[in-house]
């Protein structure tokens, strides 16, 4: 009897005793997830067909409301990025492009201008930088429209050769952001 | 609200540290009362037994397939994010699991009838069972982003998790039918504490060219979280009124659901046998407390849109504020509180067993040599050797799971028997258990530890259990 209680002690100590590998879960601090998204932000288009019918040479002065980046789920998260414009002009008429960044109060933060000559001409593109090398994070965090004007520089009544001419202003934004 | 955060962590604690667990181990351990919980059909020479209440049967068992805590949580000068994201992020497939249970039994006896052929048993166990299946889209989806993964389709069904607490109410019965077969069969009420699960999930979420816009991203999601119990415990954590709560909810006041475990003991001859077991079989209705959460729907985004002259004849519009009512008109994220079923996690278990060498003495009989047939409680004799192979499915999320396991039991008189074992399964290769069960007068006490060989080095384990229980028996003569 004393031997089974012997192999029932040994075998509950062999079963209670292990080794282990030093761990350190405070680790979980360093963990930095900071994943970066990207997505379309505004889209604007308008033929020269319409063009033509308007009076004067300003086509567009708008503000758009865009609460997109200002919202505390992005405005809180977000570290650094970027945003995109790409301008397509197929009409016979220059264009001057202003995108105007306005905070909740209307008061503008940033300004990109967009000289676009005729067609033909090559797609105009620029990418701004936000964040540590770029314009202040404070812009995008603090968007809430966009004021865009759009000026033709040229005639009310030519019409470029192109099939379907038109000018359209495409862009997208791609930020990094920190959950953790 | 720290109650509710240190009850949160408490039950992912208990989950995640303790599978509706394969008890290879105790599973034909004909010594161990326990084992009727596992085959209701295994051949019983007990006059009578009472479980120690709490302290009867407490099991405990985790697992993670393709990650050990060693993995990421090593102290080797690696830089974290980086074993992070080797490891989970880019490691894990989305078949990986991480999962536990935890078995408390409160009350378990057991009795011989009249009918010496026949043994009934009762009692009463609370079972928590937790699987995560690793959500591999979302995790790179919120480790790295949608950036530069142009056309590449994140799969929202990758999203299957399942958290259960349940009180278990259960009447068995055991019947020896003649000299080859015993049957069993075992009657269950479910009081549902919590639940909480994610299954079923269907869906993606895609970044492509867009055709007006730079990017389009398109969402088409049908996902379903449903939980019950669990607004109940959060009211009463505020209330200070967690413990009466749970409690209420174990002792039939929760999600009610029945069930069934039947099982067999068929001997070919005195030394061969086969048994087989189908445990949970069953459902639970949850309609006391049902919380669901839908994401159904599908839409494609290319940001704002502004087509003139739309804008000059309604400089009002707003095109943003449009745009979020379109995306959440078409994909509304909704609650409901509709009753809800569920299946218990379904396990079947089967062995074959070949037993040899000295016969061991009814227990209960006078220390004679009289034939172990002229008892009453046990037709066969016990062998002291016991060998043969042992098969374990239990039904999940992503489909049935299988463990298989060969085994060896040794029995050194009728004061102890062990038992050993080699299974393989998702979790190891190499999984070496080793369960004893030792009897000292009526007082019989049980231990059994899984995939010993992680013991080496439990922070490399992917796998571990634990079962130790206490229990009173008479044997009796009857």
């Amino acid at each position: 009897m004393k031997r089974k209680v012997f192999y029932f002690l040994a075998i509950l100590m062999v079963c209670t005793l292990s080794c282990s590998d030093e761990l350190d879960f405070s680790q979980t601090d360093d963990l930095e997830i900071t994943p970066t998204f990207e997505s379309s932000v505004i889209f604007i288009e308008s033929t020269e067909q319409l063009i033509n019918l308007i009076d004067g040479s300003e086509i567009l002065s708008q503000s758009f409301n865009f609460d997109a980046f200002s919202s505390n789920i992005f405005a809180e998260r977000v570290i650094e990025g970027e945003l995109t414009y790409i301008i397509e002009n197929t009409t016979s008429k220059p264009f001057e492009l202003i995108i105007e960044f306005l905070d909740d109060t209307d008061v503008v933060l940033d300004t990109e201008t967009f000289n676009v000559q005729p067609a033909p001409t090559a797609i105009l593109q620029r990418i701004v930088a936000y964040g540590d090398t770029g314009k202040s994070i404070d812009i995008i965090k603090t968007l809430s429209a966009f004021r865009i004007t759009a000026r033709n520089l040229g005639d009310n009544t030519s019409v470029s050769n192109i099939p379907n001419p038109r000018i359209s202003l495409q862009s997208s934004g791609k930020f990094r952001v920190r959950i953790k | 609200m720290k109650v509710r955060q240190l009850f949160l962590i408490a039950i992912l604690w208990v989950c995640t540290y303790a599978n509706a667990q394969n008890k290879q181990l105790l599973y034909d351990f004909t010594e161990v009362p326990q084992s009727l919980l596992i085959n209701p059909g295994i051949e019983t020479d007990f006059k009578w037994y009472s479980g120690v209440p709490i302290l009867s049967g407490l099991s405990f068992q985790i697992g993670s397939s393709g990650l050990s805590a060693g993995d990421i949580f090593a102290v080797d000068g690696l830089d974290f994010n980086d074993k992070f994201r080797d490891q989970v992020i880019n490691g894990l497939s989305n078949r990986d699991e991480f999962s536990g249970t935890q078995q408390i039994e409160l009350i378990n006896i057991g009795f011989r009838s009249s009918d010496p052929s026949v043994f009934y048993s009762m009692g009463m166990y609370i079972e928590t069972d937790f699987v995560l299946y690793w959500p591999k889209d979302y995790g790179i989806l919120a480790f790295e982003g949608n950036a530069g993964r142009l056309n590449q389709e994140f799969d929202l069904g990758d999203l299957k998790t399942r958290i259960e607490a349940v009180s278990v109410f259960h009447f068995g019965i055991n019947k020896r039918m003649n000299k080859k077969l015993t049957l069993g069969a075992r009657a269950k009420i479910y009081s549902g504490i919590l639940n909480i699960n994610s299954t079923g999930n269907k869906g993606f979420f895609v970044t492509r060219e867009g055709q007006n816009n730079i990017f389009s991203n398109t969402l088409d999601a049908d996902l379903k979280l449903r939980t019950s119990g669990l607004n109940a415990i959060n009211i009463a954590a505020d209330e200070n009124a967690l413990a009466s709560t749970i409690i209420k909810r174990a002792l039939l006041g929760g999600d009610l659901g029945l069930g069934v475990d039947v099982g067999f003991t068929y001997k070919f001859n005195e030394q061969t046998a086969f048994t087989a077991s189908i445990l949970d079989l069953g459902f639970i209705y949850h309609s006391s407390d049902p919380k669901n959460y839908t994401l159904n729907g599908a839409t494609t985004i290319e940001g704002v849109e502004i087509i003139l002259p739309e804008a000059l004849f309604n400089p009002s519009r707003d095109f943003f504020q449009d745009l979020v009512d379109n995306v959440e008109e078409l994909v509304p994220f909704q609650e409901n509180e509709k009753n809800y079923l569920t299946f218990r996690p379904t396990k079947l278990n089967a062995s074959l067993r070949y037993s040899f060498g000295k016969k061991l003495r009814a227990k209960g009989k006078d220390d004679c040599d009289c034939d172990i047939r002229s008892t009453a409680n046990t037709i066969f004799p016990k062998y002291l050797n016991s060998l043969g192979g042992q098969l374990y499915v239990i039904n999940r999320p992503r489909g049935p799971q299988a463990a298989l396991t060969a085994f060896y039991l040794r029995r050194l008189g009728h004061a102890m028997a062990i038992k050993g074992t080699y299974t393989i399964d998702k979790f190891s290769f190499a999984n070496i258990g080793l369960g004893v069960n030792f009897q000292a007068g009526p007082v019989n006490m049980y231990l059994m530890a899984d995939n010993l060989l992680a013991y080496q080095n439990l922070a490399d384990a992917n796998y571990a259990s634990l079962q130790l229980g206490l229990n009173i028996i008479s044997w009796g003569r009857k």
